[in-house]
């Protein structure tokens, strides 16, 4: 639980630090004074859209709202501020990347004083309350009808699981679990998502078994996979998605090679073009050209669930192909054609046009 | 806890969501509104909204799923899952769609006729992206010729771009040592997109900061919006020709040839004299603070007297925005004003489409922002509102056309119409003030033979300004208030032989 009590300082100011979250909030919905105290608000907008900040006397939030939203169109010439007796202390629109200061002495008289953002629309959710009293009570944040209902929670950093069977709740404590999706995800199944470890074009594959990878369709291959959940992505959905997803689990498997496949010339360029993926039985079937040779990859878990098998294509090829391993990679491998040469798998024509290649996590070999 | 912590923030919008409609326009009788049901379990940050030839309506939403909805049974059935922020639908037939999402433009295509979707195909990702997490992507729409439009956000300088990203990074696109200002770091952020029936994307237009909606008129001049912030003063209606820039210098280093360094460096002077102005500009705080994508109403009547012009979509306020564009000095400017307002409409009105009956469909995103969720449907009653059908620059002054006969006397009183004109500054700021407002005086009024149209003379008349009218207590000749008491006209040029 977050609860701001001003700071006490030298000169007897109290300095007061407010900023912005995402969704319009205020990051501080709260904080005590005392009666006549000599107070120095510091607004800051670290958000993308302009803000205000009005404190009003008590009880008279929606009154000011209402009479920002009457100004029309004189409200951006005037900062949305009405002119108002109830509008104690104001501080004009503050633009993203901006910081204004207000001081003001506190009122002598006690109660609670809202303080709110009057642009368009803002009001009715971003505001907070300042508790001006000489006993520095405040009630309990659950019960505090003057701050907006979504802050009224003892925790506001918000989990949402990604898979159904990850535990959410830690003792008695029961948690409304609000499903992802308007139908229960079914493995496999996948996200083009953002994910660390691969460039923005990824897309992430939840497979049967608790198995899942990442393959990435700017530079068409097989990033890494993993065993345990899926992915976490609370964080991604929560507001505008300036973050990643979550790897839930643990990798097994993380390619270190230039590139797994190499056609024709073992030391040719590789210039890949991802195509797309066709769903069959709900596996993606990915589609890339190597070097302007189609080639299909569909990746599957392996027999005992230890790994992955991955089943190539390559139906219009007439070159040798050549499968690059990295010893360091995590997995060992098992072909079901060609022939293995210091980690180099080499297939003649004839066997790339459908070959399988099984990996198996090694002993102990988490990465 | 993120789920009890979004109800309990929409349940406070949705209290508040009457209070606030008090202010907003009178009971609608002429449109009326209705709140679509939305699946259980669909978070319904609605993408885009679209017509399948068959009638159903097809729908994406943020979390990736594309869903149909058949309107006679209210049933929703999912097509397709998985993409990553899809913003724009175009139909190619029941069982094909093309999906804009970050990374590429797609083919999602049913091809067993198992009403899913079982191919993906890629159909362009010729463009970067570096990750930053304001690089949505919006489109495709469709010319005559078959030519695909898309429009790629700048990317937010409140963010980073990613270690790894698509594309060849150029670190000329990002201003200088400061954080704040929207940047263009990867292939043809900030640009609209042209691909050609044989798949090749080329860049179009630049200059473009969060063009999140892009469309057609009647006579396939293309729009796109844009929203203020840094280097926009007051978010704007484009008409987007080739070759032409908008204003936001980022997406400058993507020009074919382009040598003059780091844009965000030249002088001011330089990029004004570059820039292409708004063909309407929406002022902010009064029309729109956050424009969607432009739908042009081809629906010839079904909905109301207002065919032909265009309907935009407005994030922040309960508001759709209607446009009226005419052709003076050769170049496309106009008016704004609130067509819907309150009545039970929501936020974040981010994507229209017409359905086969004629309503306006909407559906509401609020994606971090300021909005909604879900779809709304607009009717028509048949009831004809009483409204500014349009506001045309004339040499003197403006002519305003009514959609029914006005009551001569409160329409000739001089002290029913007041305007004002301001202008918005172009600098690398975040947003402009109104600079130089000054009430002009209207010095002659005249009224047509049928009472439908007002012709008045002003005092003066200055280019590059926005013209602001705000309307007294005009009665119609049946004696009903008018629907709209305000109209912004941009006058970007004025008219041959003007005073």
């Amino acid at each position: 639980m977050k609860q701001l009590f001003a700071n006490q300082i030298a000169d007897t100011v109290t300095t007061v630090k407010i900023n912005v979250l995402v969704g319009l909030q205020f990051d501080q919905v709260r904080f005590h004074v005392k009666p006549g105290e000599k107070v120095k608000l510091i607004f800051s907008n670290s958000d993308d859209m302009s803000h205000n900040l009005l404190i009003t006397k008590p009880g008279s939030r929606l009154e000011i709202v209402n009479e920002a939203l009457q100004l029309g169109e004189k409200g951006p010439s005037m900062d949305y501020i009405p002119r108002s007796a109830s509008v104690l202390w104001s501080i004009p629109v503050v633009n993203p990347n901006q910081t204004k200061t207000l001081n003001f002495i506190a009122p002598q008289q006690a109660g609670v004083y809202p303080y709110v953002c009057t642009l368009p629309g803002h009001g009715f959710i971003m505001f907070g309350a300042m508790y001006v009293n000489s006993d520095g009570k405040i009630p309990e944040l659950k019960n505090d009808l003057n701050i907006p209902p979504n802050r009224r929670l003892d925790n506001n950093s918000a989990i949402i699981n990604q898979h159904n069977e990850h535990k959410v709740n830690e003792g008695n404590k029961p948690t409304a679990i609000k499903p992802l999706h308007p139908y229960k995800p079914v493995s496999p199944y996948l996200y083009r998502i953002f994910i660390e470890g691969a460039s923005p074009a990824a897309i992430a594959v939840s497979l049967p078994g608790n198995l899942s990878y990442c393959w990435d369709a700017s530079t068409c291959k097989l990033r890494f996979a993993w065993t345990g959940g899926f992915l976490d992505n609370s964080e991604l959905w929560k507001g505008k998605g300036d973050v990643l997803a979550k790897v839930v689990g643990t990798l097994f498997f993380s390619d270190k090679t230039e590139f797994p496949l190499s056609i024709g010339n073992q030391d040719s360029i590789q210039v890949v073009d991802y195509k797309g993926y066709s769903l069959i039985n709900r596996y993606p079937e990915f589609h890339y050209t190597l070097n302007g040779i189609n080639v299909y990859e569909l990746i599957m878990p392996n027999n005992d669930g230890t790994g992955l098998i991955r089943k190539f294509r390559i139906p219009d090829g007439n070159k040798i192909v050549w499968f690059n391993t990295n010893p360091a990679d995590g997995v060992s491998y098992i072909s079901s054609a060609g022939k293995w040469k210091n980690g180099k798998l080499k297939l003649v024509p004839k066997q790339a046009i459908d070959f399988s290649i099984t990996m198996s996590r090694k002993e102990g070999g988490l990465l | 806890m993120i789920a009890k912590t979004i109800t309990r923030f929409l349940i406070g919008i949705l209290f508040f969501t009457e209070i606030q409609s008090l202010i907003a326009q009178d009971k609608n009788e002429s449109y009326r509104i209705e709140t679509i049901p939305m699946p259980e379990g669909l978070t319904s940050e609605t993408g885009a909204v679209e017509f399948l030839p068959d009638g159903r309506l097809v729908a994406c939403f943020t979390r990736g799923e594309v869903m149909t909805y058949e309107p006679s049974t209210k049933k929703w059935k999912l097509f397709a899952e998985g993409l990553h922020d899809p913003l724009g639908i175009l139909v190619v037939s029941n069982s094909e769609l093309l999906i804009i999402q970050r990374p590429e433009l797609t083919r999602v295509k049913d091809t067993d006729g198992d009403g899913t979707a079982d191919l993906y195909e890629k159909v362009t990702d010729d463009f970067g992206i570096s990750g930053n997490y304001h690089e949505f992507n919006y489109g495709p729409v469709k010319d005559n010729n078959g030519n695909l439009f898309i429009a790629l956000n700048s990317s937010s300088g409140a963010g980073n771009i990613r270690p790894i990203v698509r594309g060849e990074i150029n670190p000329l696109g990002r201003e200088q040592g400061s954080k704040g200002q929207m940047f263009s770091n990867v292939p043809y952020r900030g640009w609209v997109m042209k691909l050609s029936p044989d798949g090749v994307l080329k860049p179009f237009a630049s200059g473009f900061r969060s063009p999140n909606g892009i469309g057609f008129d009647l006579d396939g001049n293309l729009f796109a919006t844009d929203n203020q912030g840094d280097w926009i003063g007051t978010s704007a209606l484009h008409h987007v020709q080739e070759g032409k820039f908008y204003g936001h210098p980022g997406s400058l280093v993507w020009q074919k040839g382009w040598n003059k360094g780091n844009p965000f460096l030249l002088p001011l002077s330089v990029l004004d004299s570059m820039r292409t102005r708004g063909a309407v500009l929406f002022p902010h705080g009064i029309m729109a603070n956050s424009p969607t994508q432009p739908l042009c109403d081809r629906t010839e009547g079904k909905f109301g007297p207002f065919s032909g012009q265009l309907l935009v979509g407005e994030m922040n306020k309960e508001r759709i925005v209607r446009v009226m564009l005419e052709r003076v000095g050769g170049e496309l400017q106009g008016a704004c004003l609130p067509f819907f307002d309150g009545n039970g409409l929501r936020k974040g009105n981010n994507r229209l489409v017409f359905g086969p009956d004629g309503s306006l469909w909407i559906g509401q995103n609020s994606h971090g922002w300021l909005g909604d969720q879900g779809i709304q449907r607009i009717a028509f009653t048949g009831k004809q509102p009483a409204d500014i059908y349009s506001m045309n620059l004339t040499e003197k002054g403006f002519d305003l056309t009514f959609t029914q006969a006005l009551d001569a006397s409160t329409a000739t009183d001089i002290v029913n119409y007041k305007f004002r004109n301001y202008y918005y500054q172009y600098h690398s700021k975040y947003g402009s003030d109104q600079m130089d407002i000054n009430t002009i005086p209207v010095t002659k009024i005249e009224i047509s033979d049928d009472h439908k149209k007002i012709s008045l003379t002003l005092s003066s008349l200055k280019p590059g300004y926005v013209y602001e009218l705000s309307l007294g207590n005009i009665k119609t000749s049946d004696g009903d208030d008018l629907a709209n008491k305000i109209i912004c006209y941009t006058l970007n040029k004025l008219k041959a032989g003007t005073f």
